[in-house]
């Protein structure tokens, strides 16, 4: 068949406008789900958290038909922080969100998210005296006294260790139960013992080679504020005061940090650049290999340390305690935007996410602890506890450690910058070997000048 | 009017215009593409920065006026001073460098025997590989523990460096894996060798020049104006260092690799100061404005232009 010059002209002319027909129909709302309100949910994360939301909004559709929720996924957590705050500049932002905690008291004082303290004392469920673990559900999400999000869930640090190291060495390894955490002192002599060079001899022995360590006793990162803040408050310190400044620079937090640079430094337990993200071999890896017999990690790697994954058997137990036991807690937020034109649908869905089905998904998975009462009674546990995933003594990190120890991580406005500009270069400093009384009274100082200059312009 | 109609009139009022128009017309088309993108990406931008610069914005709220405060807190700013720092040092020692290397790399694939397209090759693919790959693979090879570049190194008997965790070492990284990239400016200068007549050689030879006076006599002047354009280049670039240093060290360890760029990155979406950000941009607008100008002045007048007229 042959086509002129102008037949075809005509033929790509009618099927354009046809297709311009077609796409002004499909902006109509579809016929299917009557007028339902759309909404959309913001967040980041692999493979596991893209699944859970999927599945979760799955649910809640069925659950509530007359709200679509519309999944907006970006891998990276950093990444996700600068796509919304161009969103929200340019007036796109979702109508729901992940809000990651640093940048959740910058957003709530600036008037972003939307206050949802009256929707959350409110309601038949979350408003329940005890529905969250308290007091560090409040002390997280409580700006100026008022809600503008609910904790996703708890994340926290804790020892995860190779259990035929200990065993070959005779060592009884860590629980989490109070008399079976050790004191600091106990566990540099355990880390003594637990770390050796190719000829088999420890840090104390004569002829120790520092340079030819083959099986390291510890791995706990100084580059990042989460396991150097568990610490900090376990040496009586505190990371960030209740004036909502950085308190790194007392004398309980230098200490507390130097001890965790001398196990690199002066005690050579733990092995240099020691972060997840700089060693070529993680820590998991080191574990499995039976290079590292204690890695200090956040709860999280649960997902991919466990005993099903690891070829070696495996535990976990408490960090040791300077003056008391201690881990930081913290964790994303959901939050409604205040620019959403659908409130209430997104209270809806905000309050789907806190209650047991949405948080079981992850917990199962071992990426997350609960933040719900409910889910550590003994019936709870059974709903998320999974034997090759979870530890024998898991739970007891869950139910009892972390309501005891315990302390949910707070973050100012203007702690991004703080953090960037001055407490991160002092982390590195200290990592690299700069003892933590040069480099802190300095560092906290400028950043809590950016601190009060946040919280005046707030 | 349907779009058949429309197309139709269009395509007789152009047939209507004398050819001069046509082709004016036809030439802004061409350029479309170009103006689009300089007006969007660049213009636009530009002003935009222009106006921010008096302005506190921090993405949330609406932006306010406030004057000169933005100027006046450059003035006084530990981590500017300290990324100009580093931003000039790694400069003034990675495009000297590069351009050594690149002409020597040059210099070696200009010659004609088998398989020369095979190392040509093999040399220009580094500068191919995309920013993000090649950052992480560099970080990969820099690990202190288990990198390969330590592996050799202790191998050899040499010491346990801390590429990426050392202020002092984490440069040297830098500087290296940008001269490894130079595979662009080696394919210029090569352009440029084989453009340099024989017949210079010859004459030069006659006249019985060695090698190394060859090298001094003929080359170099020949080649001046794509050295000083791959010195051009090279600046500017370096001065943009970005994609490497976000993605291997974050400017770190202790503002070390705080290069100006990823300062105002940080600056305009870490610590949410669109304003500051703004006149970093111009700053480093004006750095460069007034480097070009002196790099033209001085080192400009010294190129050798075999037909100065055309």
């Amino acid at each position: 068949m042959s086509v002129s010059r102008r037949e075809f002209l005509k033929l790509a002319g009618s099927s354009a406008g046809a297709l311009a027909m077609l796409s002004r129909m499909g902006a109509l709302p579809p016929v299917l789900a009557q007028d339902a309100t759309t909404i959309t949910f913001g967040g980041w994360g692999g493979v596991a958290e893209d699944e859970g939301v999927k599945a979760a909004i799955e649910v809640f559709q069925a659950e509530n038909p007359d709200v679509n929720v519309v999944w907006q996924h970006t891998p990276s957590a950093s990444e996700y922080s600068r796509v919304t705050l161009t969103n929200i500049a340019a007036g796109t932002a979702p109508d729901t969100s992940f809000i990651r905690s640093d940048d959740y008291t910058t957003l709530a004082a600036g008037g972003v998210l939307q206050d949802i303290t009256d929707l959350v004392k409110n309601d038949s469920l979350l408003g329940q005296e005890n529905y969250f673990i308290e007091p560090q559900e409040s002390n997280r999400c409580e700006v100026n006294g008022r809600w503008y999000g609910i904790g996703s869930t708890w994340v926290a640090h804790h020892i995860y260790y190779n259990a035929e190291l200990f065993d070959e060495a005779g060592i009884t390894p860590p629980g989490f139960q109070d008399d079976e955490i050790w004191e600091w002192d106990e566990f540099l002599a355990i880390c003594n013992q637990l770390t050796k060079d190719s000829n088999g001899r420890h840090p104390d022995d004569a002829g120790f080679d520092r340079e030819d360590i083959v099986q390291w006793a510890v791995d706990w990162a100084t580059s990042w504020w989460m396991p150097l803040a568990a610490a900090v408050h376990s040496n009586g310190g505190e990371f960030i005061n209740e004036e909502g400044l950085c308190a790194l620079d007392s004398p309980e937090a230098m200490e507390a940090m130097q001890r965790l640079a001398d196990l690199v430094h002066v005690h050579h337990v733990a092995p240099r650049g020691a972060s997840i993200e700089s060693l070529g071999m993680n820590n998991t890896q080191m574990i499995n290999a039976g290079r590292l017999a204690m890695g200090v990690d956040g709860s999280w790697a649960l997902s991919w340390m466990n005993p099903s994954l690891l070829d070696v058997q495996m535990g976990t137990g408490a960090l040791p305690k300077m003056v008391k036991p201690a881990s930081l807690m913290q964790a994303h937020f959901h939050s409604i935007l205040s620019s959403t034109q659908h409130p209430e649908a997104a209270w809806r869905w905000l309050r789907f996410l806190a209650t047991p089905f949405y948080q079981e998904h992850f917990a199962k998975i071992g990426l997350w602890i609960p933040n719900q009462s409910s889910m550590l009674t003994e019936e709870g546990l059974k709903g998320w506890v999974r034997e090759g995933i979870h530890p024998e003594n898991y739970s007891q990190f869950a139910t009892d450690y972390l309501p005891k120890h315990g302390v949910a991580g707070y973050l100012p406005p203007g702690w991004i910058e703080a953090r960037n500009d001055f407490i991160t270069p002092a982390f590195e400093a200290l990592t690299n070997g700069e003892q933590a009384a040069d480099v802190f009274p300095n560092a906290v100082r400028q950043a809590n000048e950016v601190l009060m200059f946040a919280r005046d312009d707030m | 009017m349907s779009l058949v109609d429309g197309s139709l009139w269009l395509t007789q009022q152009y047939n209507r215009l004398s050819l001069k128009r046509r082709r004016t017309l036809m030439g802004y088309v061409f350029i479309t593409p170009f103006i689009l993108g300089f007006v969007f990406w660049f213009l636009v931008p530009a002003v935009v920065a222009a106006y921010l610069t008096l302005q506190r914005w921090n993405l949330i709220s609406p932006p306010r006026f406030v004057g000169m405060y933005n100027f006046n807190r450059m003035l006084n700013d530990p981590l500017l001073l300290q990324s100009l720092k580093v931003t000039v040092l790694f400069s003034a020692i990675s495009v000297p460098l590069g351009l050594v290397f690149a002409f020597f790399l040059a210099s070696l694939i200009n010659n004609k025997f088998r398989g020369i397209a095979v190392f040509r090759t093999i040399y220009f693919l580094p500068s191919i590989v995309p920013a993000v790959a090649n950052a992480i693979l560099w970080a990969w090879l820099f690990n202190t523990e288990f990198g390969l570049i330590n592996f050799v190194i202790r191998a050899l008997g040499g010491p346990k460096i801390g590429w990426l965790q050392d202020p002092n070492w984490v440069m040297v990284a830098f500087v290296i894996l940008t001269v490894w990239g130079v595979g662009g400016s080696m394919i210029i200068f090569l352009a440029g060798l084989q453009g340099i007549p024989k017949i210079y050689y010859e004459a030069a030879e006659i006249d019985g020049a060695g090698r190394w006076q060859r090298l001094l006599n003929v080359t170099l002047p020949m080649m001046s104006p794509i050295i000083f354009f791959n010195l051009v280049i090279g600046f500017i670039n370096s001065f943009q260092i970005f994609v490497s240093a976000l993605l291997i060290t974050n400017g770190g360890p202790q503002n070390s690799t705080l290069f100006l760029v990823l300062y105002i990155y940080r600056t305009a979406f870490g610590s949410q100061k669109m304003g500051y950000a703004a006149v970093l941009s111009w700053l480093l607008f004006a750095i460069l404005m007034i480097l070009s100008f002196f790099v033209f002045r001085y080192i400009g007048s010294r190129v050798y232009y075999e037909n100065p007229d055309e």
